[in-house]
């Protein structure tokens, strides 16, 4: 038992030497965003764009002043969604969200998305709460 | 106090992975199995299984036809993998045994799980596993091959033509093309055109690559990426293909990016040798249940392993169970390699269907980031004038 546990210690060991799985980046994350500027928006989500290389979530985020701001939120490829039975109707748009990022380096009002974050903290996708086992339906 | 556990800790894992070593050599000097034992030279698909075959024998699997006669091959299949190209250089045997295996399943998904540090530039991107795109959400073929090479013996490349004796193997990933993960992590697991993070390739180097858009790196610019073969190794995530046999022509559809390749079946002779393609030119035959494929023509801008117009790649897939194909491929190249080799990444059946990728249509992120940069450079030079 204690050579058992010894092994599987001593595999997780020379696994965490190879070196963890890095993030794979269709192209430079950094270069696009400034990682000096993060941001957290508070909003309702317009639009998802399941788009390749990468979504694009449209963000109305109220300022300080009243003032609407539409903000677009890069986030990741939806294909492996999609297939696991996401559709453009799990989320819908109304959906409060709360996105944690950086902000583009040009200035705009774009965003890398770290994590989108639903009105019960729970984070969009995880749960996959509004998957379709089986399939995407058309509805 | 910090600092001495680390070190302490340190100590630990050093004496754990000698400990762990010396026990996989023990292993394998235990259990050595004759099917586990390497050939002197490349195999075919059906002679390199996946998992030492200590099992009863199964019944033989009886290969399903097409309405041409041909071996049935036709479907969705994935190839994402946890399993390094090469060996890692303190592993010494052929086959993990499934505990091993599942461990270092557990140990890679729980790896991909790991969140990044607010404020460090590995943050500045979105979360893999929201996305569905971490490996482990996708299925994964039993796999307990401790290197996707399966020759040389070693499970690693071999020699590099020029390269001091002792010196061969352990390359990095190739030059890039920013498309795919890799196959797991390891020492130089990547895939053709792959590269980790947004390597430069195909493009400038990497000082100047955001001066324009034909600096930037081939994958970033979605002219091709890793998994669109051949050969074809995972691309990282959307590792999917769709094969589809006509009696004449085979088509494999890569997802990422929507690649396809159009494979004549024949003696068709290939087309002259100053013609080059980004995927090479392929042509295929079929021997008994064994789908080959031979591909040259290479335009050499995607560099495979190092290998450029040089490179040869011959291609078997051998359908071994319904939810299965053995798929091989053997790289030669002399002016790059002093010998061919082989590996094994074996194909599962995917849920299709393949999902369109249009990726230049919707590729915001080069405009980005050369915006970015000349906001940056703006930004330098205002500071500098002040």
């Amino acid at each position: 038992m204690k050579a058992t546990r010894l092994k599987l210690a001593a595999i997780a060991t020379i696994v965490a030497l190879l070196g963890a799985v890095p993030v794979w980046a269709h192209h430079a994350f950094a270069a696009e965003f400034d990682v000096n500027k993060p941001v957290t928006l508070k909003g309702t989500m317009t639009k998802w764009d399941m788009v390749n290389p990468h979504s694009w979530f449209h963000v109305d985020v109220k300022g300080p002043d009243g003032k609407v701001v539409e903000w677009m939120v890069e986030g990741g490829s939806p294909n492996t969604l999609i297939r696991l039975g996401v559709t453009k109707y799990t989320i819908k748009p109304g959906t409060e969200l709360t996105v944690e990022g950086y902000q583009a380096k040009e200035g705009s009002n774009k965003a890398v998305g770290r994590n989108f974050i639903l009105p019960d903290g729970t984070r969009l996708f995880l749960s996959l709460s509004g998957a379709v086992p089986g399939g995407a339906p058309d509805k | 106090m910090k600092h001495r556990s680390l070190v302490v800790l340190s100590i630990v894992a050093l004496l754990a992975t000698v400990v762990f070593s010396a026990s996989l050599i023990a292993g394998q000097q235990r259990s050595a199995q004759p099917a586990a034992q390497p050939a002197a030279q490349p195999r075919p698909a059906a002679a390199t299984p996946a998992r030492p075959a200590t099992q009863t024998a199964a019944k033989p699997y009886v290969v399903p036809k097409t309405v041409d006669g041909q071996p049935d091959l036709q479907g969705y299949w994935g190839n994402g993998t946890y399993t390094p190209l090469e060996r890692p250089q303190n592993v010494t045997k052929e086959f993990y045994t499934e505990e091993e295996y599942k461990t270092v399943l557990k140990t890679r998904a729980s790896g991909e799980d790991e969140q990044t540090t607010p404020g460090t530039t590995a943050d500045v991107h979105y979360d893999f596993t929201q996305f569905a795109l971490d490996t482990s959400q996708s299925p994964i073929p039993l796999n307990l091959r401790t290197s996707l090479i399966i020759d040389p013996p070693n499970g690693r490349l071999p020699a590099r033509v020029g390269a001091q004796a002792g010196a061969g193997g352990g390359r990095g990933a190739g030059p890039g093309g920013g498309g795919g993960r890799g196959a797991g992590g390891g020492a130089a697991a990547a895939p053709a055109g792959g590269g980790r993070g947004a390597a430069p390739g195909g493009g400038g180097g990497a000082n100047n690559q955001y001066d324009s858009i034909q600096n930037m790196p081939i994958g970033s610019r979605c002219i091709i990426m890793g998994g669109s073969g051949p050969p074809l190794m995972d691309a990282g995530y959307n590792s999917v293909y769709q094969i589809v046999q006509g009696k004449d022509q085979v088509m494999i559809v890569t997802e990422m990016i929507h690649d396809v390749r159009i494979i004549p079946i024949g003696d068709r002779p290939l087309p002259p040798e100053q013609l080059k393609q980004w995927i090479g030119m392929s042509r295929g035959h079929y021997e008994g249940n064994t789908l080959v494929v031979e591909t040259t023509n290479f335009n050499g801008r995607r560099p495979f392993q190092g290998a450029g117009q040089n490179l040869r790649i011959t291609e078997r897939f051998t359908r071994v169970a319904d939810d299965k194909i053995d798929y091989t491929f053997t790289a030669t190249d002399e002016t790059t390699w002093v010998s061919p080799w082989t590996a094994s990444v074996p194909l599962t059946k995917e849920k299709g269907p393949i999902f369109e990728f249009a990726c230049h249509e919707t590729n915001y992120g080069p405009a980005n980031i050369l915006a970015g940069a000349r906001a940056t450079e703006k930004a330098a030079a205002d500071a500098a004038r002040k």
